[in-house]
């Protein structure tokens, strides 16, 4: 327990970590998610950001700073919005740690300050610190189950997330053996007889001895069974107890996690004692939670310092009315901000495709993560282009994702200015590819790869029946009231449903399926509901455009 | 008590139930409301309304085979009744038919979309072919036509490129021989110049907008020369064809009349939002759409199901207006036709190689045709043994027996009146 070889070890993390969050708070004035961001240099974004900061913090909206401070960083109600079980799971982790921290780990510079008899072997921080490093410890285990039980592709588990898991971890558990081993250690009942009272001599401290190995289970090599029933040294150890300890030792029993290990241990404290076991263990401790700090702004543990910014500045700013500047800098931001806790995945919309079509593009987390590596210069071939921007347009923009993210990150804004720039790299919307070639070349890129009827499983099979669409008589009333049809100012002919009808009352479904209707169709139902013979004509488009896809995508 | 539970189970209780949403159902609806019976009609009100011209006809041509046009259409129902005595026609007199069709156009009037007729005369205007078409009643729209054809006034016929469905040309080609004062011009429709095809109903919805109908005003205005008429397709507004035309009119300077055009018509979109918005008014519930899946009778009333609605109407009498092939009120296939909901028997020819004649366009028209339902003077469907089939229930309009109204001309007449007799048939019966 060399003090300044602690002290140097906690400069170099503080270093290590101060010197991370300056390049990763820096990043979020360069980092350019989309390639409009150009316009902005880092230095315009940074002045920006003051600026509107300033602007924001001199004027009523800093109101709503409290507001985020208090129901969304420190209640974290985002989160009870979304699940009961997940907020629990969350709060005691935080606040298990925030307090081991503040009260324990800074116990010499808050908790002194604060109660003037404070010793860490009182209570009640003894049980306050067990309670908390339990927390924790639940809270852990829970994030670690529902990690392992979650189904494929709804939770990344990357290495920051196993890592930040792992520390946390090692740091409550360590904090327990080492809060046992100690109970139990004798050469530590030695250092603070040492360092803390005026008994020198081995008879003065025999009955002290006694009295703490029968009421605080410390385990000494040199105090038999004998003495621990002999009454008179009892009665003296517990005199001498009174007026050497007492004032800042409570029984060990108020740590309520780690007397009951220590108990259990207590068979192999001779050795560990021996060995200094708790020494070893300290500097577990201590390193981990070094490792910990210096390793801060890299890994998990940043978004203690990104979401509640990003929570506040969501809160406070109006995205209506948000400098593009701004908004450039706070997507950078909300980059770090992303903890892969998987919520926008639970409540997406499409899921459903997912599990159908298994490309994990379409969830939320992993498009961020993309987004992310793309502005980490990955590159991507034309395959992976395909899949993001397949997981692009399959996104309804429901606003499910953004409206439930815990960290409060405007995920539409990040989908909109990612789908400007797949579009910028060849890989626009489907319905305006599709235009590059006409219904008929289309049916050609297909035809030789499929069967004229080409239904299958998960399909209302319509547009197989020929009594579908049989009764169909030409009377133009769908087309009539298409409002795409009367709208488009596309030149191509192939606008109008009742012409589609026509091709698949001849058989020429292939073509069908590949004409401007069934892609611009935007399912209003007009034609459905007015249609005299009762043909789904909506219907019909859907499938056609499902159908059509899925054999371009088998395609390639 | 059973208020409620007919609630619970979607039924719905009244005294006559209409089925059909067509001509005849509509109108059995309006003379039903009016004589305070408490009506609900169930159809599917996208069925024939649209296809409809808006035109109304009586009676034009008799003896079909011979083409033979009537100036005066009560003449032509006297001779019609004398030659075929089990027309419709011949159960309803012709007091009564122009008292249905005043009462008729009465409810027009009042719905804001007026008829012009005169008593005794069949009225002559240009279709979009060109031809000439006889008939009784026209909207306000068309009838600056009749009188621009009576006088063979100049007149400028616009079409639109693109809209394939009218040709001005087509109409000045044919109907130039008797009517050389007509002029045709083709111009883009405003706003629509890029597009190669379009759609009637959408060039009626853009006409709504007052921008629209002053570019097209201009347009017609820069190439009007002498001609005191000017002559469009059927397409001036869904719901706001009066504003419409007023403004075209004072913007051009000459009046503006519609021509009746092919199915999907502008006036049919009209007629069905006519009444639509006008019925629920007069108290007549409506269960559009709702297929009539099956009529069993109750303690005295008929329990109407209807479709796979969970719905169902309790009604003391019913009219069956449920029409022909198109609207699924007879079902033909490969060897007999049959009446969908109650299979009352259909008079039809003997076999099934009898209903067509060899010539397709053959005038006196195919056996077909004039297969329906035999009525009694009530206008009750009998049943095999000649007797009604039920006390309560009445036929009326394109479903019954011994007429082609495509031919004759007698399409809205028929409908109308049969629906009138079959009204007071049931008003008779109360008493």
């Amino acid at each position: 327990m060399n003090p300044s070889l602690f002290r140097i070890m906690l400069y170099i993390s503080l270093i290590i970590c101060l010197i991370g969050l300056l390049y990763r708070i820096g990043r979020w004035f360069i980092i350019k998610t989309g390639s409009e961001d150009a316009e902005y240099s880092p230095g315009k974004r940074f002045f920006s950001a003051l600026k509107g900061s300033i602007v924001l913090i001199f004027s009523p909206k800093i109101l709503l700073f409290f507001k985020a401070l208090i129901f969304d960083v420190i209640f974290q109600t985002r989160i009870l919005k979304h699940n009961f079980l997940r907020w629990i799971t969350h709060v005691f982790i935080f606040v298990g740690f925030m307090l081991l921290l503040l009260m324990h780990a800074l116990d010499g510079i808050i908790t002194v300050k604060l109660f003037a008899d404070y010793s860490s072997t009182l209570n009640p921080f003894m049980f306050l610190r067990n309670l908390f490093g339990l927390m924790v410890i639940v809270g852990v285990a829970l994030a670690i189950f529902r990690r392992a039980r979650a189904q494929k592709g709804f939770l990344r588990n990357t290495l920051n997330d196993k890592f930040i898991m792992f520390i946390v971890a090692v740091i409550m558990l360590s904090g327990f053996l080492l809060e046992a081993s100690k109970i139990t250690s004798a050469p530590v009942f030695d250092r603070m007889i040492q360092d803390y009272s005026i008994l020198k001599e081995p008879e003065e401290i025999k009955p002290l001895k006694v009295h703490w190995a029968k009421e605080f289970d410390v385990v000494f090599s040199d105090i038999t069974k004998q003495d621990l029933a002999n009454k008179t040294l009892l009665d003296e150890g517990k005199v001498s107890h009174e007026d050497n300890c007492a004032v800042c030792h409570t029984r060990p029993g108020a740590a309520f996690i780690s007397h009951p290990v220590a108990s259990v241990l207590k068979p192999l404290a001779g050795y560990s004692n021996e060995a200094r076991a708790d020494i070893w263990i300290y500097w577990v401790h201590v390193i981990a939670c070094f490792i910990g700090l210096a390793w801060l702004p890299f890994s998990k543990f940043f978004h203690l310092i990104s979401d509640p910014i990003n929570i506040i500045a969501n809160e406070m700013i109006d995205p209506q009315k948000i400098n593009p500047a701004n908004a450039a800098t706070r997507r950078a931001l909300e980059l770090d901000a992303c903890v892969n806790c998987g919520t926008c995945n639970s409540r997406c919309s499409v899921a459903p495709v997912y599990r159908m079509l298994g490309n994990e593009e379409i969830l939320p987390a992993k498009k961020l993560a993309t987004i992310n590596a793309m502005t980490r210069g990955k590159e991507f071939s034309e395959a992976d282009l395909k899949a993001i921007s397949e997981g692009a347009f399959i996104c309804t923009s429901c606003y499910k994702c953004t409206e439930f993210c815990p960290t409060a990150i405007n995920l539409q804004d990040q989908w909109l200015v990612s789908k400007k720039e797949l579009e910028s790299k060849g890989h626009p919307l489907p319905h305006v590819w599709m235009k590059e070639k006409n219904a008929a070349e289309w049916a050609d890129e297909i035809k030789d790869k499929i069967s004229p009827r080409f239904s299958g499983p998960g399909h209302l099979n319509l547009t197989d029946r020929a009594d579908t669409f049989s009764v169909c008589i030409q009377c133009q009333t769908c087309s009539n009231v298409c409002p795409v049809a009367a709208c488009t100012s596309d030149k191509g002919v192939d606008v109008a449903p009742q012409k589609v009808m026509n091709l698949l009352r001849m058989g020429l479904k292939d073509i069908a399926a590949n004409t401007r209707m069934a892609w611009d169709c935007t399912t209003c139902y007009q034609c459905q509901e007015n249609c005299p013979q009762g043909i789904p004509v909506a219907d019909i488009m859907y499938e056609l455009k499902n159908l059509a896809y899925e054999h371009l995508r088998k395609k390639s | 008590m059973s208020e409620l539970k007919n609630a619970q189970q979607g039924r719905i209780d009244c005294d006559l139930a209409v089925i059909g949403a067509g001509m005849t159902g509509m109108a059995a609806s309006v003379f039903a409301a009016k004589r305070g019976i408490s009506t609900v009609q169930v159809g599917n009100i996208d069925g024939g309304l649209i296809f409809s011209s808006s035109l109304i006809d009586l009676m034009a041509v008799h003896p079909i085979q011979d083409k033979k046009i009537w100036e005066n259409p009560w003449e032509a129902i006297d001779a019609l009744v004398k030659d075929s005595p089990e027309h419709p026609y011949a159960r309803i007199s012709k007091e009564d038919i122009q008292k249905s069709i005043e009462e008729m156009l009465g409810f027009f009037t009042d719905a804001g979309y007026s008829y012009y007729y005169e008593k005794d005369k069949n009225l002559e205007l240009l279709t979009a072919q060109g031809t000439i078409k006889h008939t009784y009643c026209v909207p306000y729209t068309m009838k600056p036509g009749v009188t621009a054809l009576a006088e063979k006034a100049p007149c400028l016929i616009v079409g639109f490129q693109g809209l394939k469905e009218f040709s001005a040309l087509q109409v000045t080609e044919t109907a130039g021989s008797r009517w050389p004062s007509l002029r045709a011009l083709t111009i883009p429709f405003p706003g629509s110049e890029n597009k190669k095809d379009l759609y009637i109903a959408h060039l009626a919805r853009a006409l709504e907008l007052p921008g629209a109908r002053i570019k097209l005003a201009e347009q017609i205005k820069a190439n009007l020369k002498d001609e005191k008429y000017i002559g469009l397709p059927a397409m001036l507004g869904i719901n706001r064809t009066k504003i419409i035309i007023d403004h075209l009119e004072k913007e051009i300077g000459v009046p503006v009349f519609e021509i009746p055009t092919m199915p999907t018509s502008v006036p049919g979109l009209r007629l069905k939002e006519v009444f639509e918005a006008n019925l629920p008014g007069t108290g007549v519930k409506q269960v559009f759409p709702g297929t009539v899946t099956s009529v069993t009778e109750e303690g005295g009333s008929f329990i109407i199901e209807v479709g796979d609605t969970g719905r169902s109407i309790k009604a003391k009498a019913i009219i069956l207006a449920s029409g022909r092939f198109l609207g699924k009120g007879l079902i033909a296939d490969r060897v007999r036709i049959r009446e969908a909901i109650f299979d009352l028997p259909v008079t039809q020819p003997g076999h099934r190689n009898d209903w067509h004649t060899v010539k397709f366009l053959d005038p006196s028209g195919h056996p077909v045709d004039k297969a329906g339902l035999e009525i009694d003077n009530n206008f009750r469907p009998l049943n095999a043994s000649g007797k009604p089939a039920f006390e309560n229930l009445y036929a009326a309009g394109s479903i019954l027996a011994h007429q082609d109204w495509k031919r004759m001309k007698c399409g809205a007449g028929l409908a109308i009146a049969t629906a009138y007799a079959a009204v007071n048939g049931i008003k008779k019966e109360n008493k």
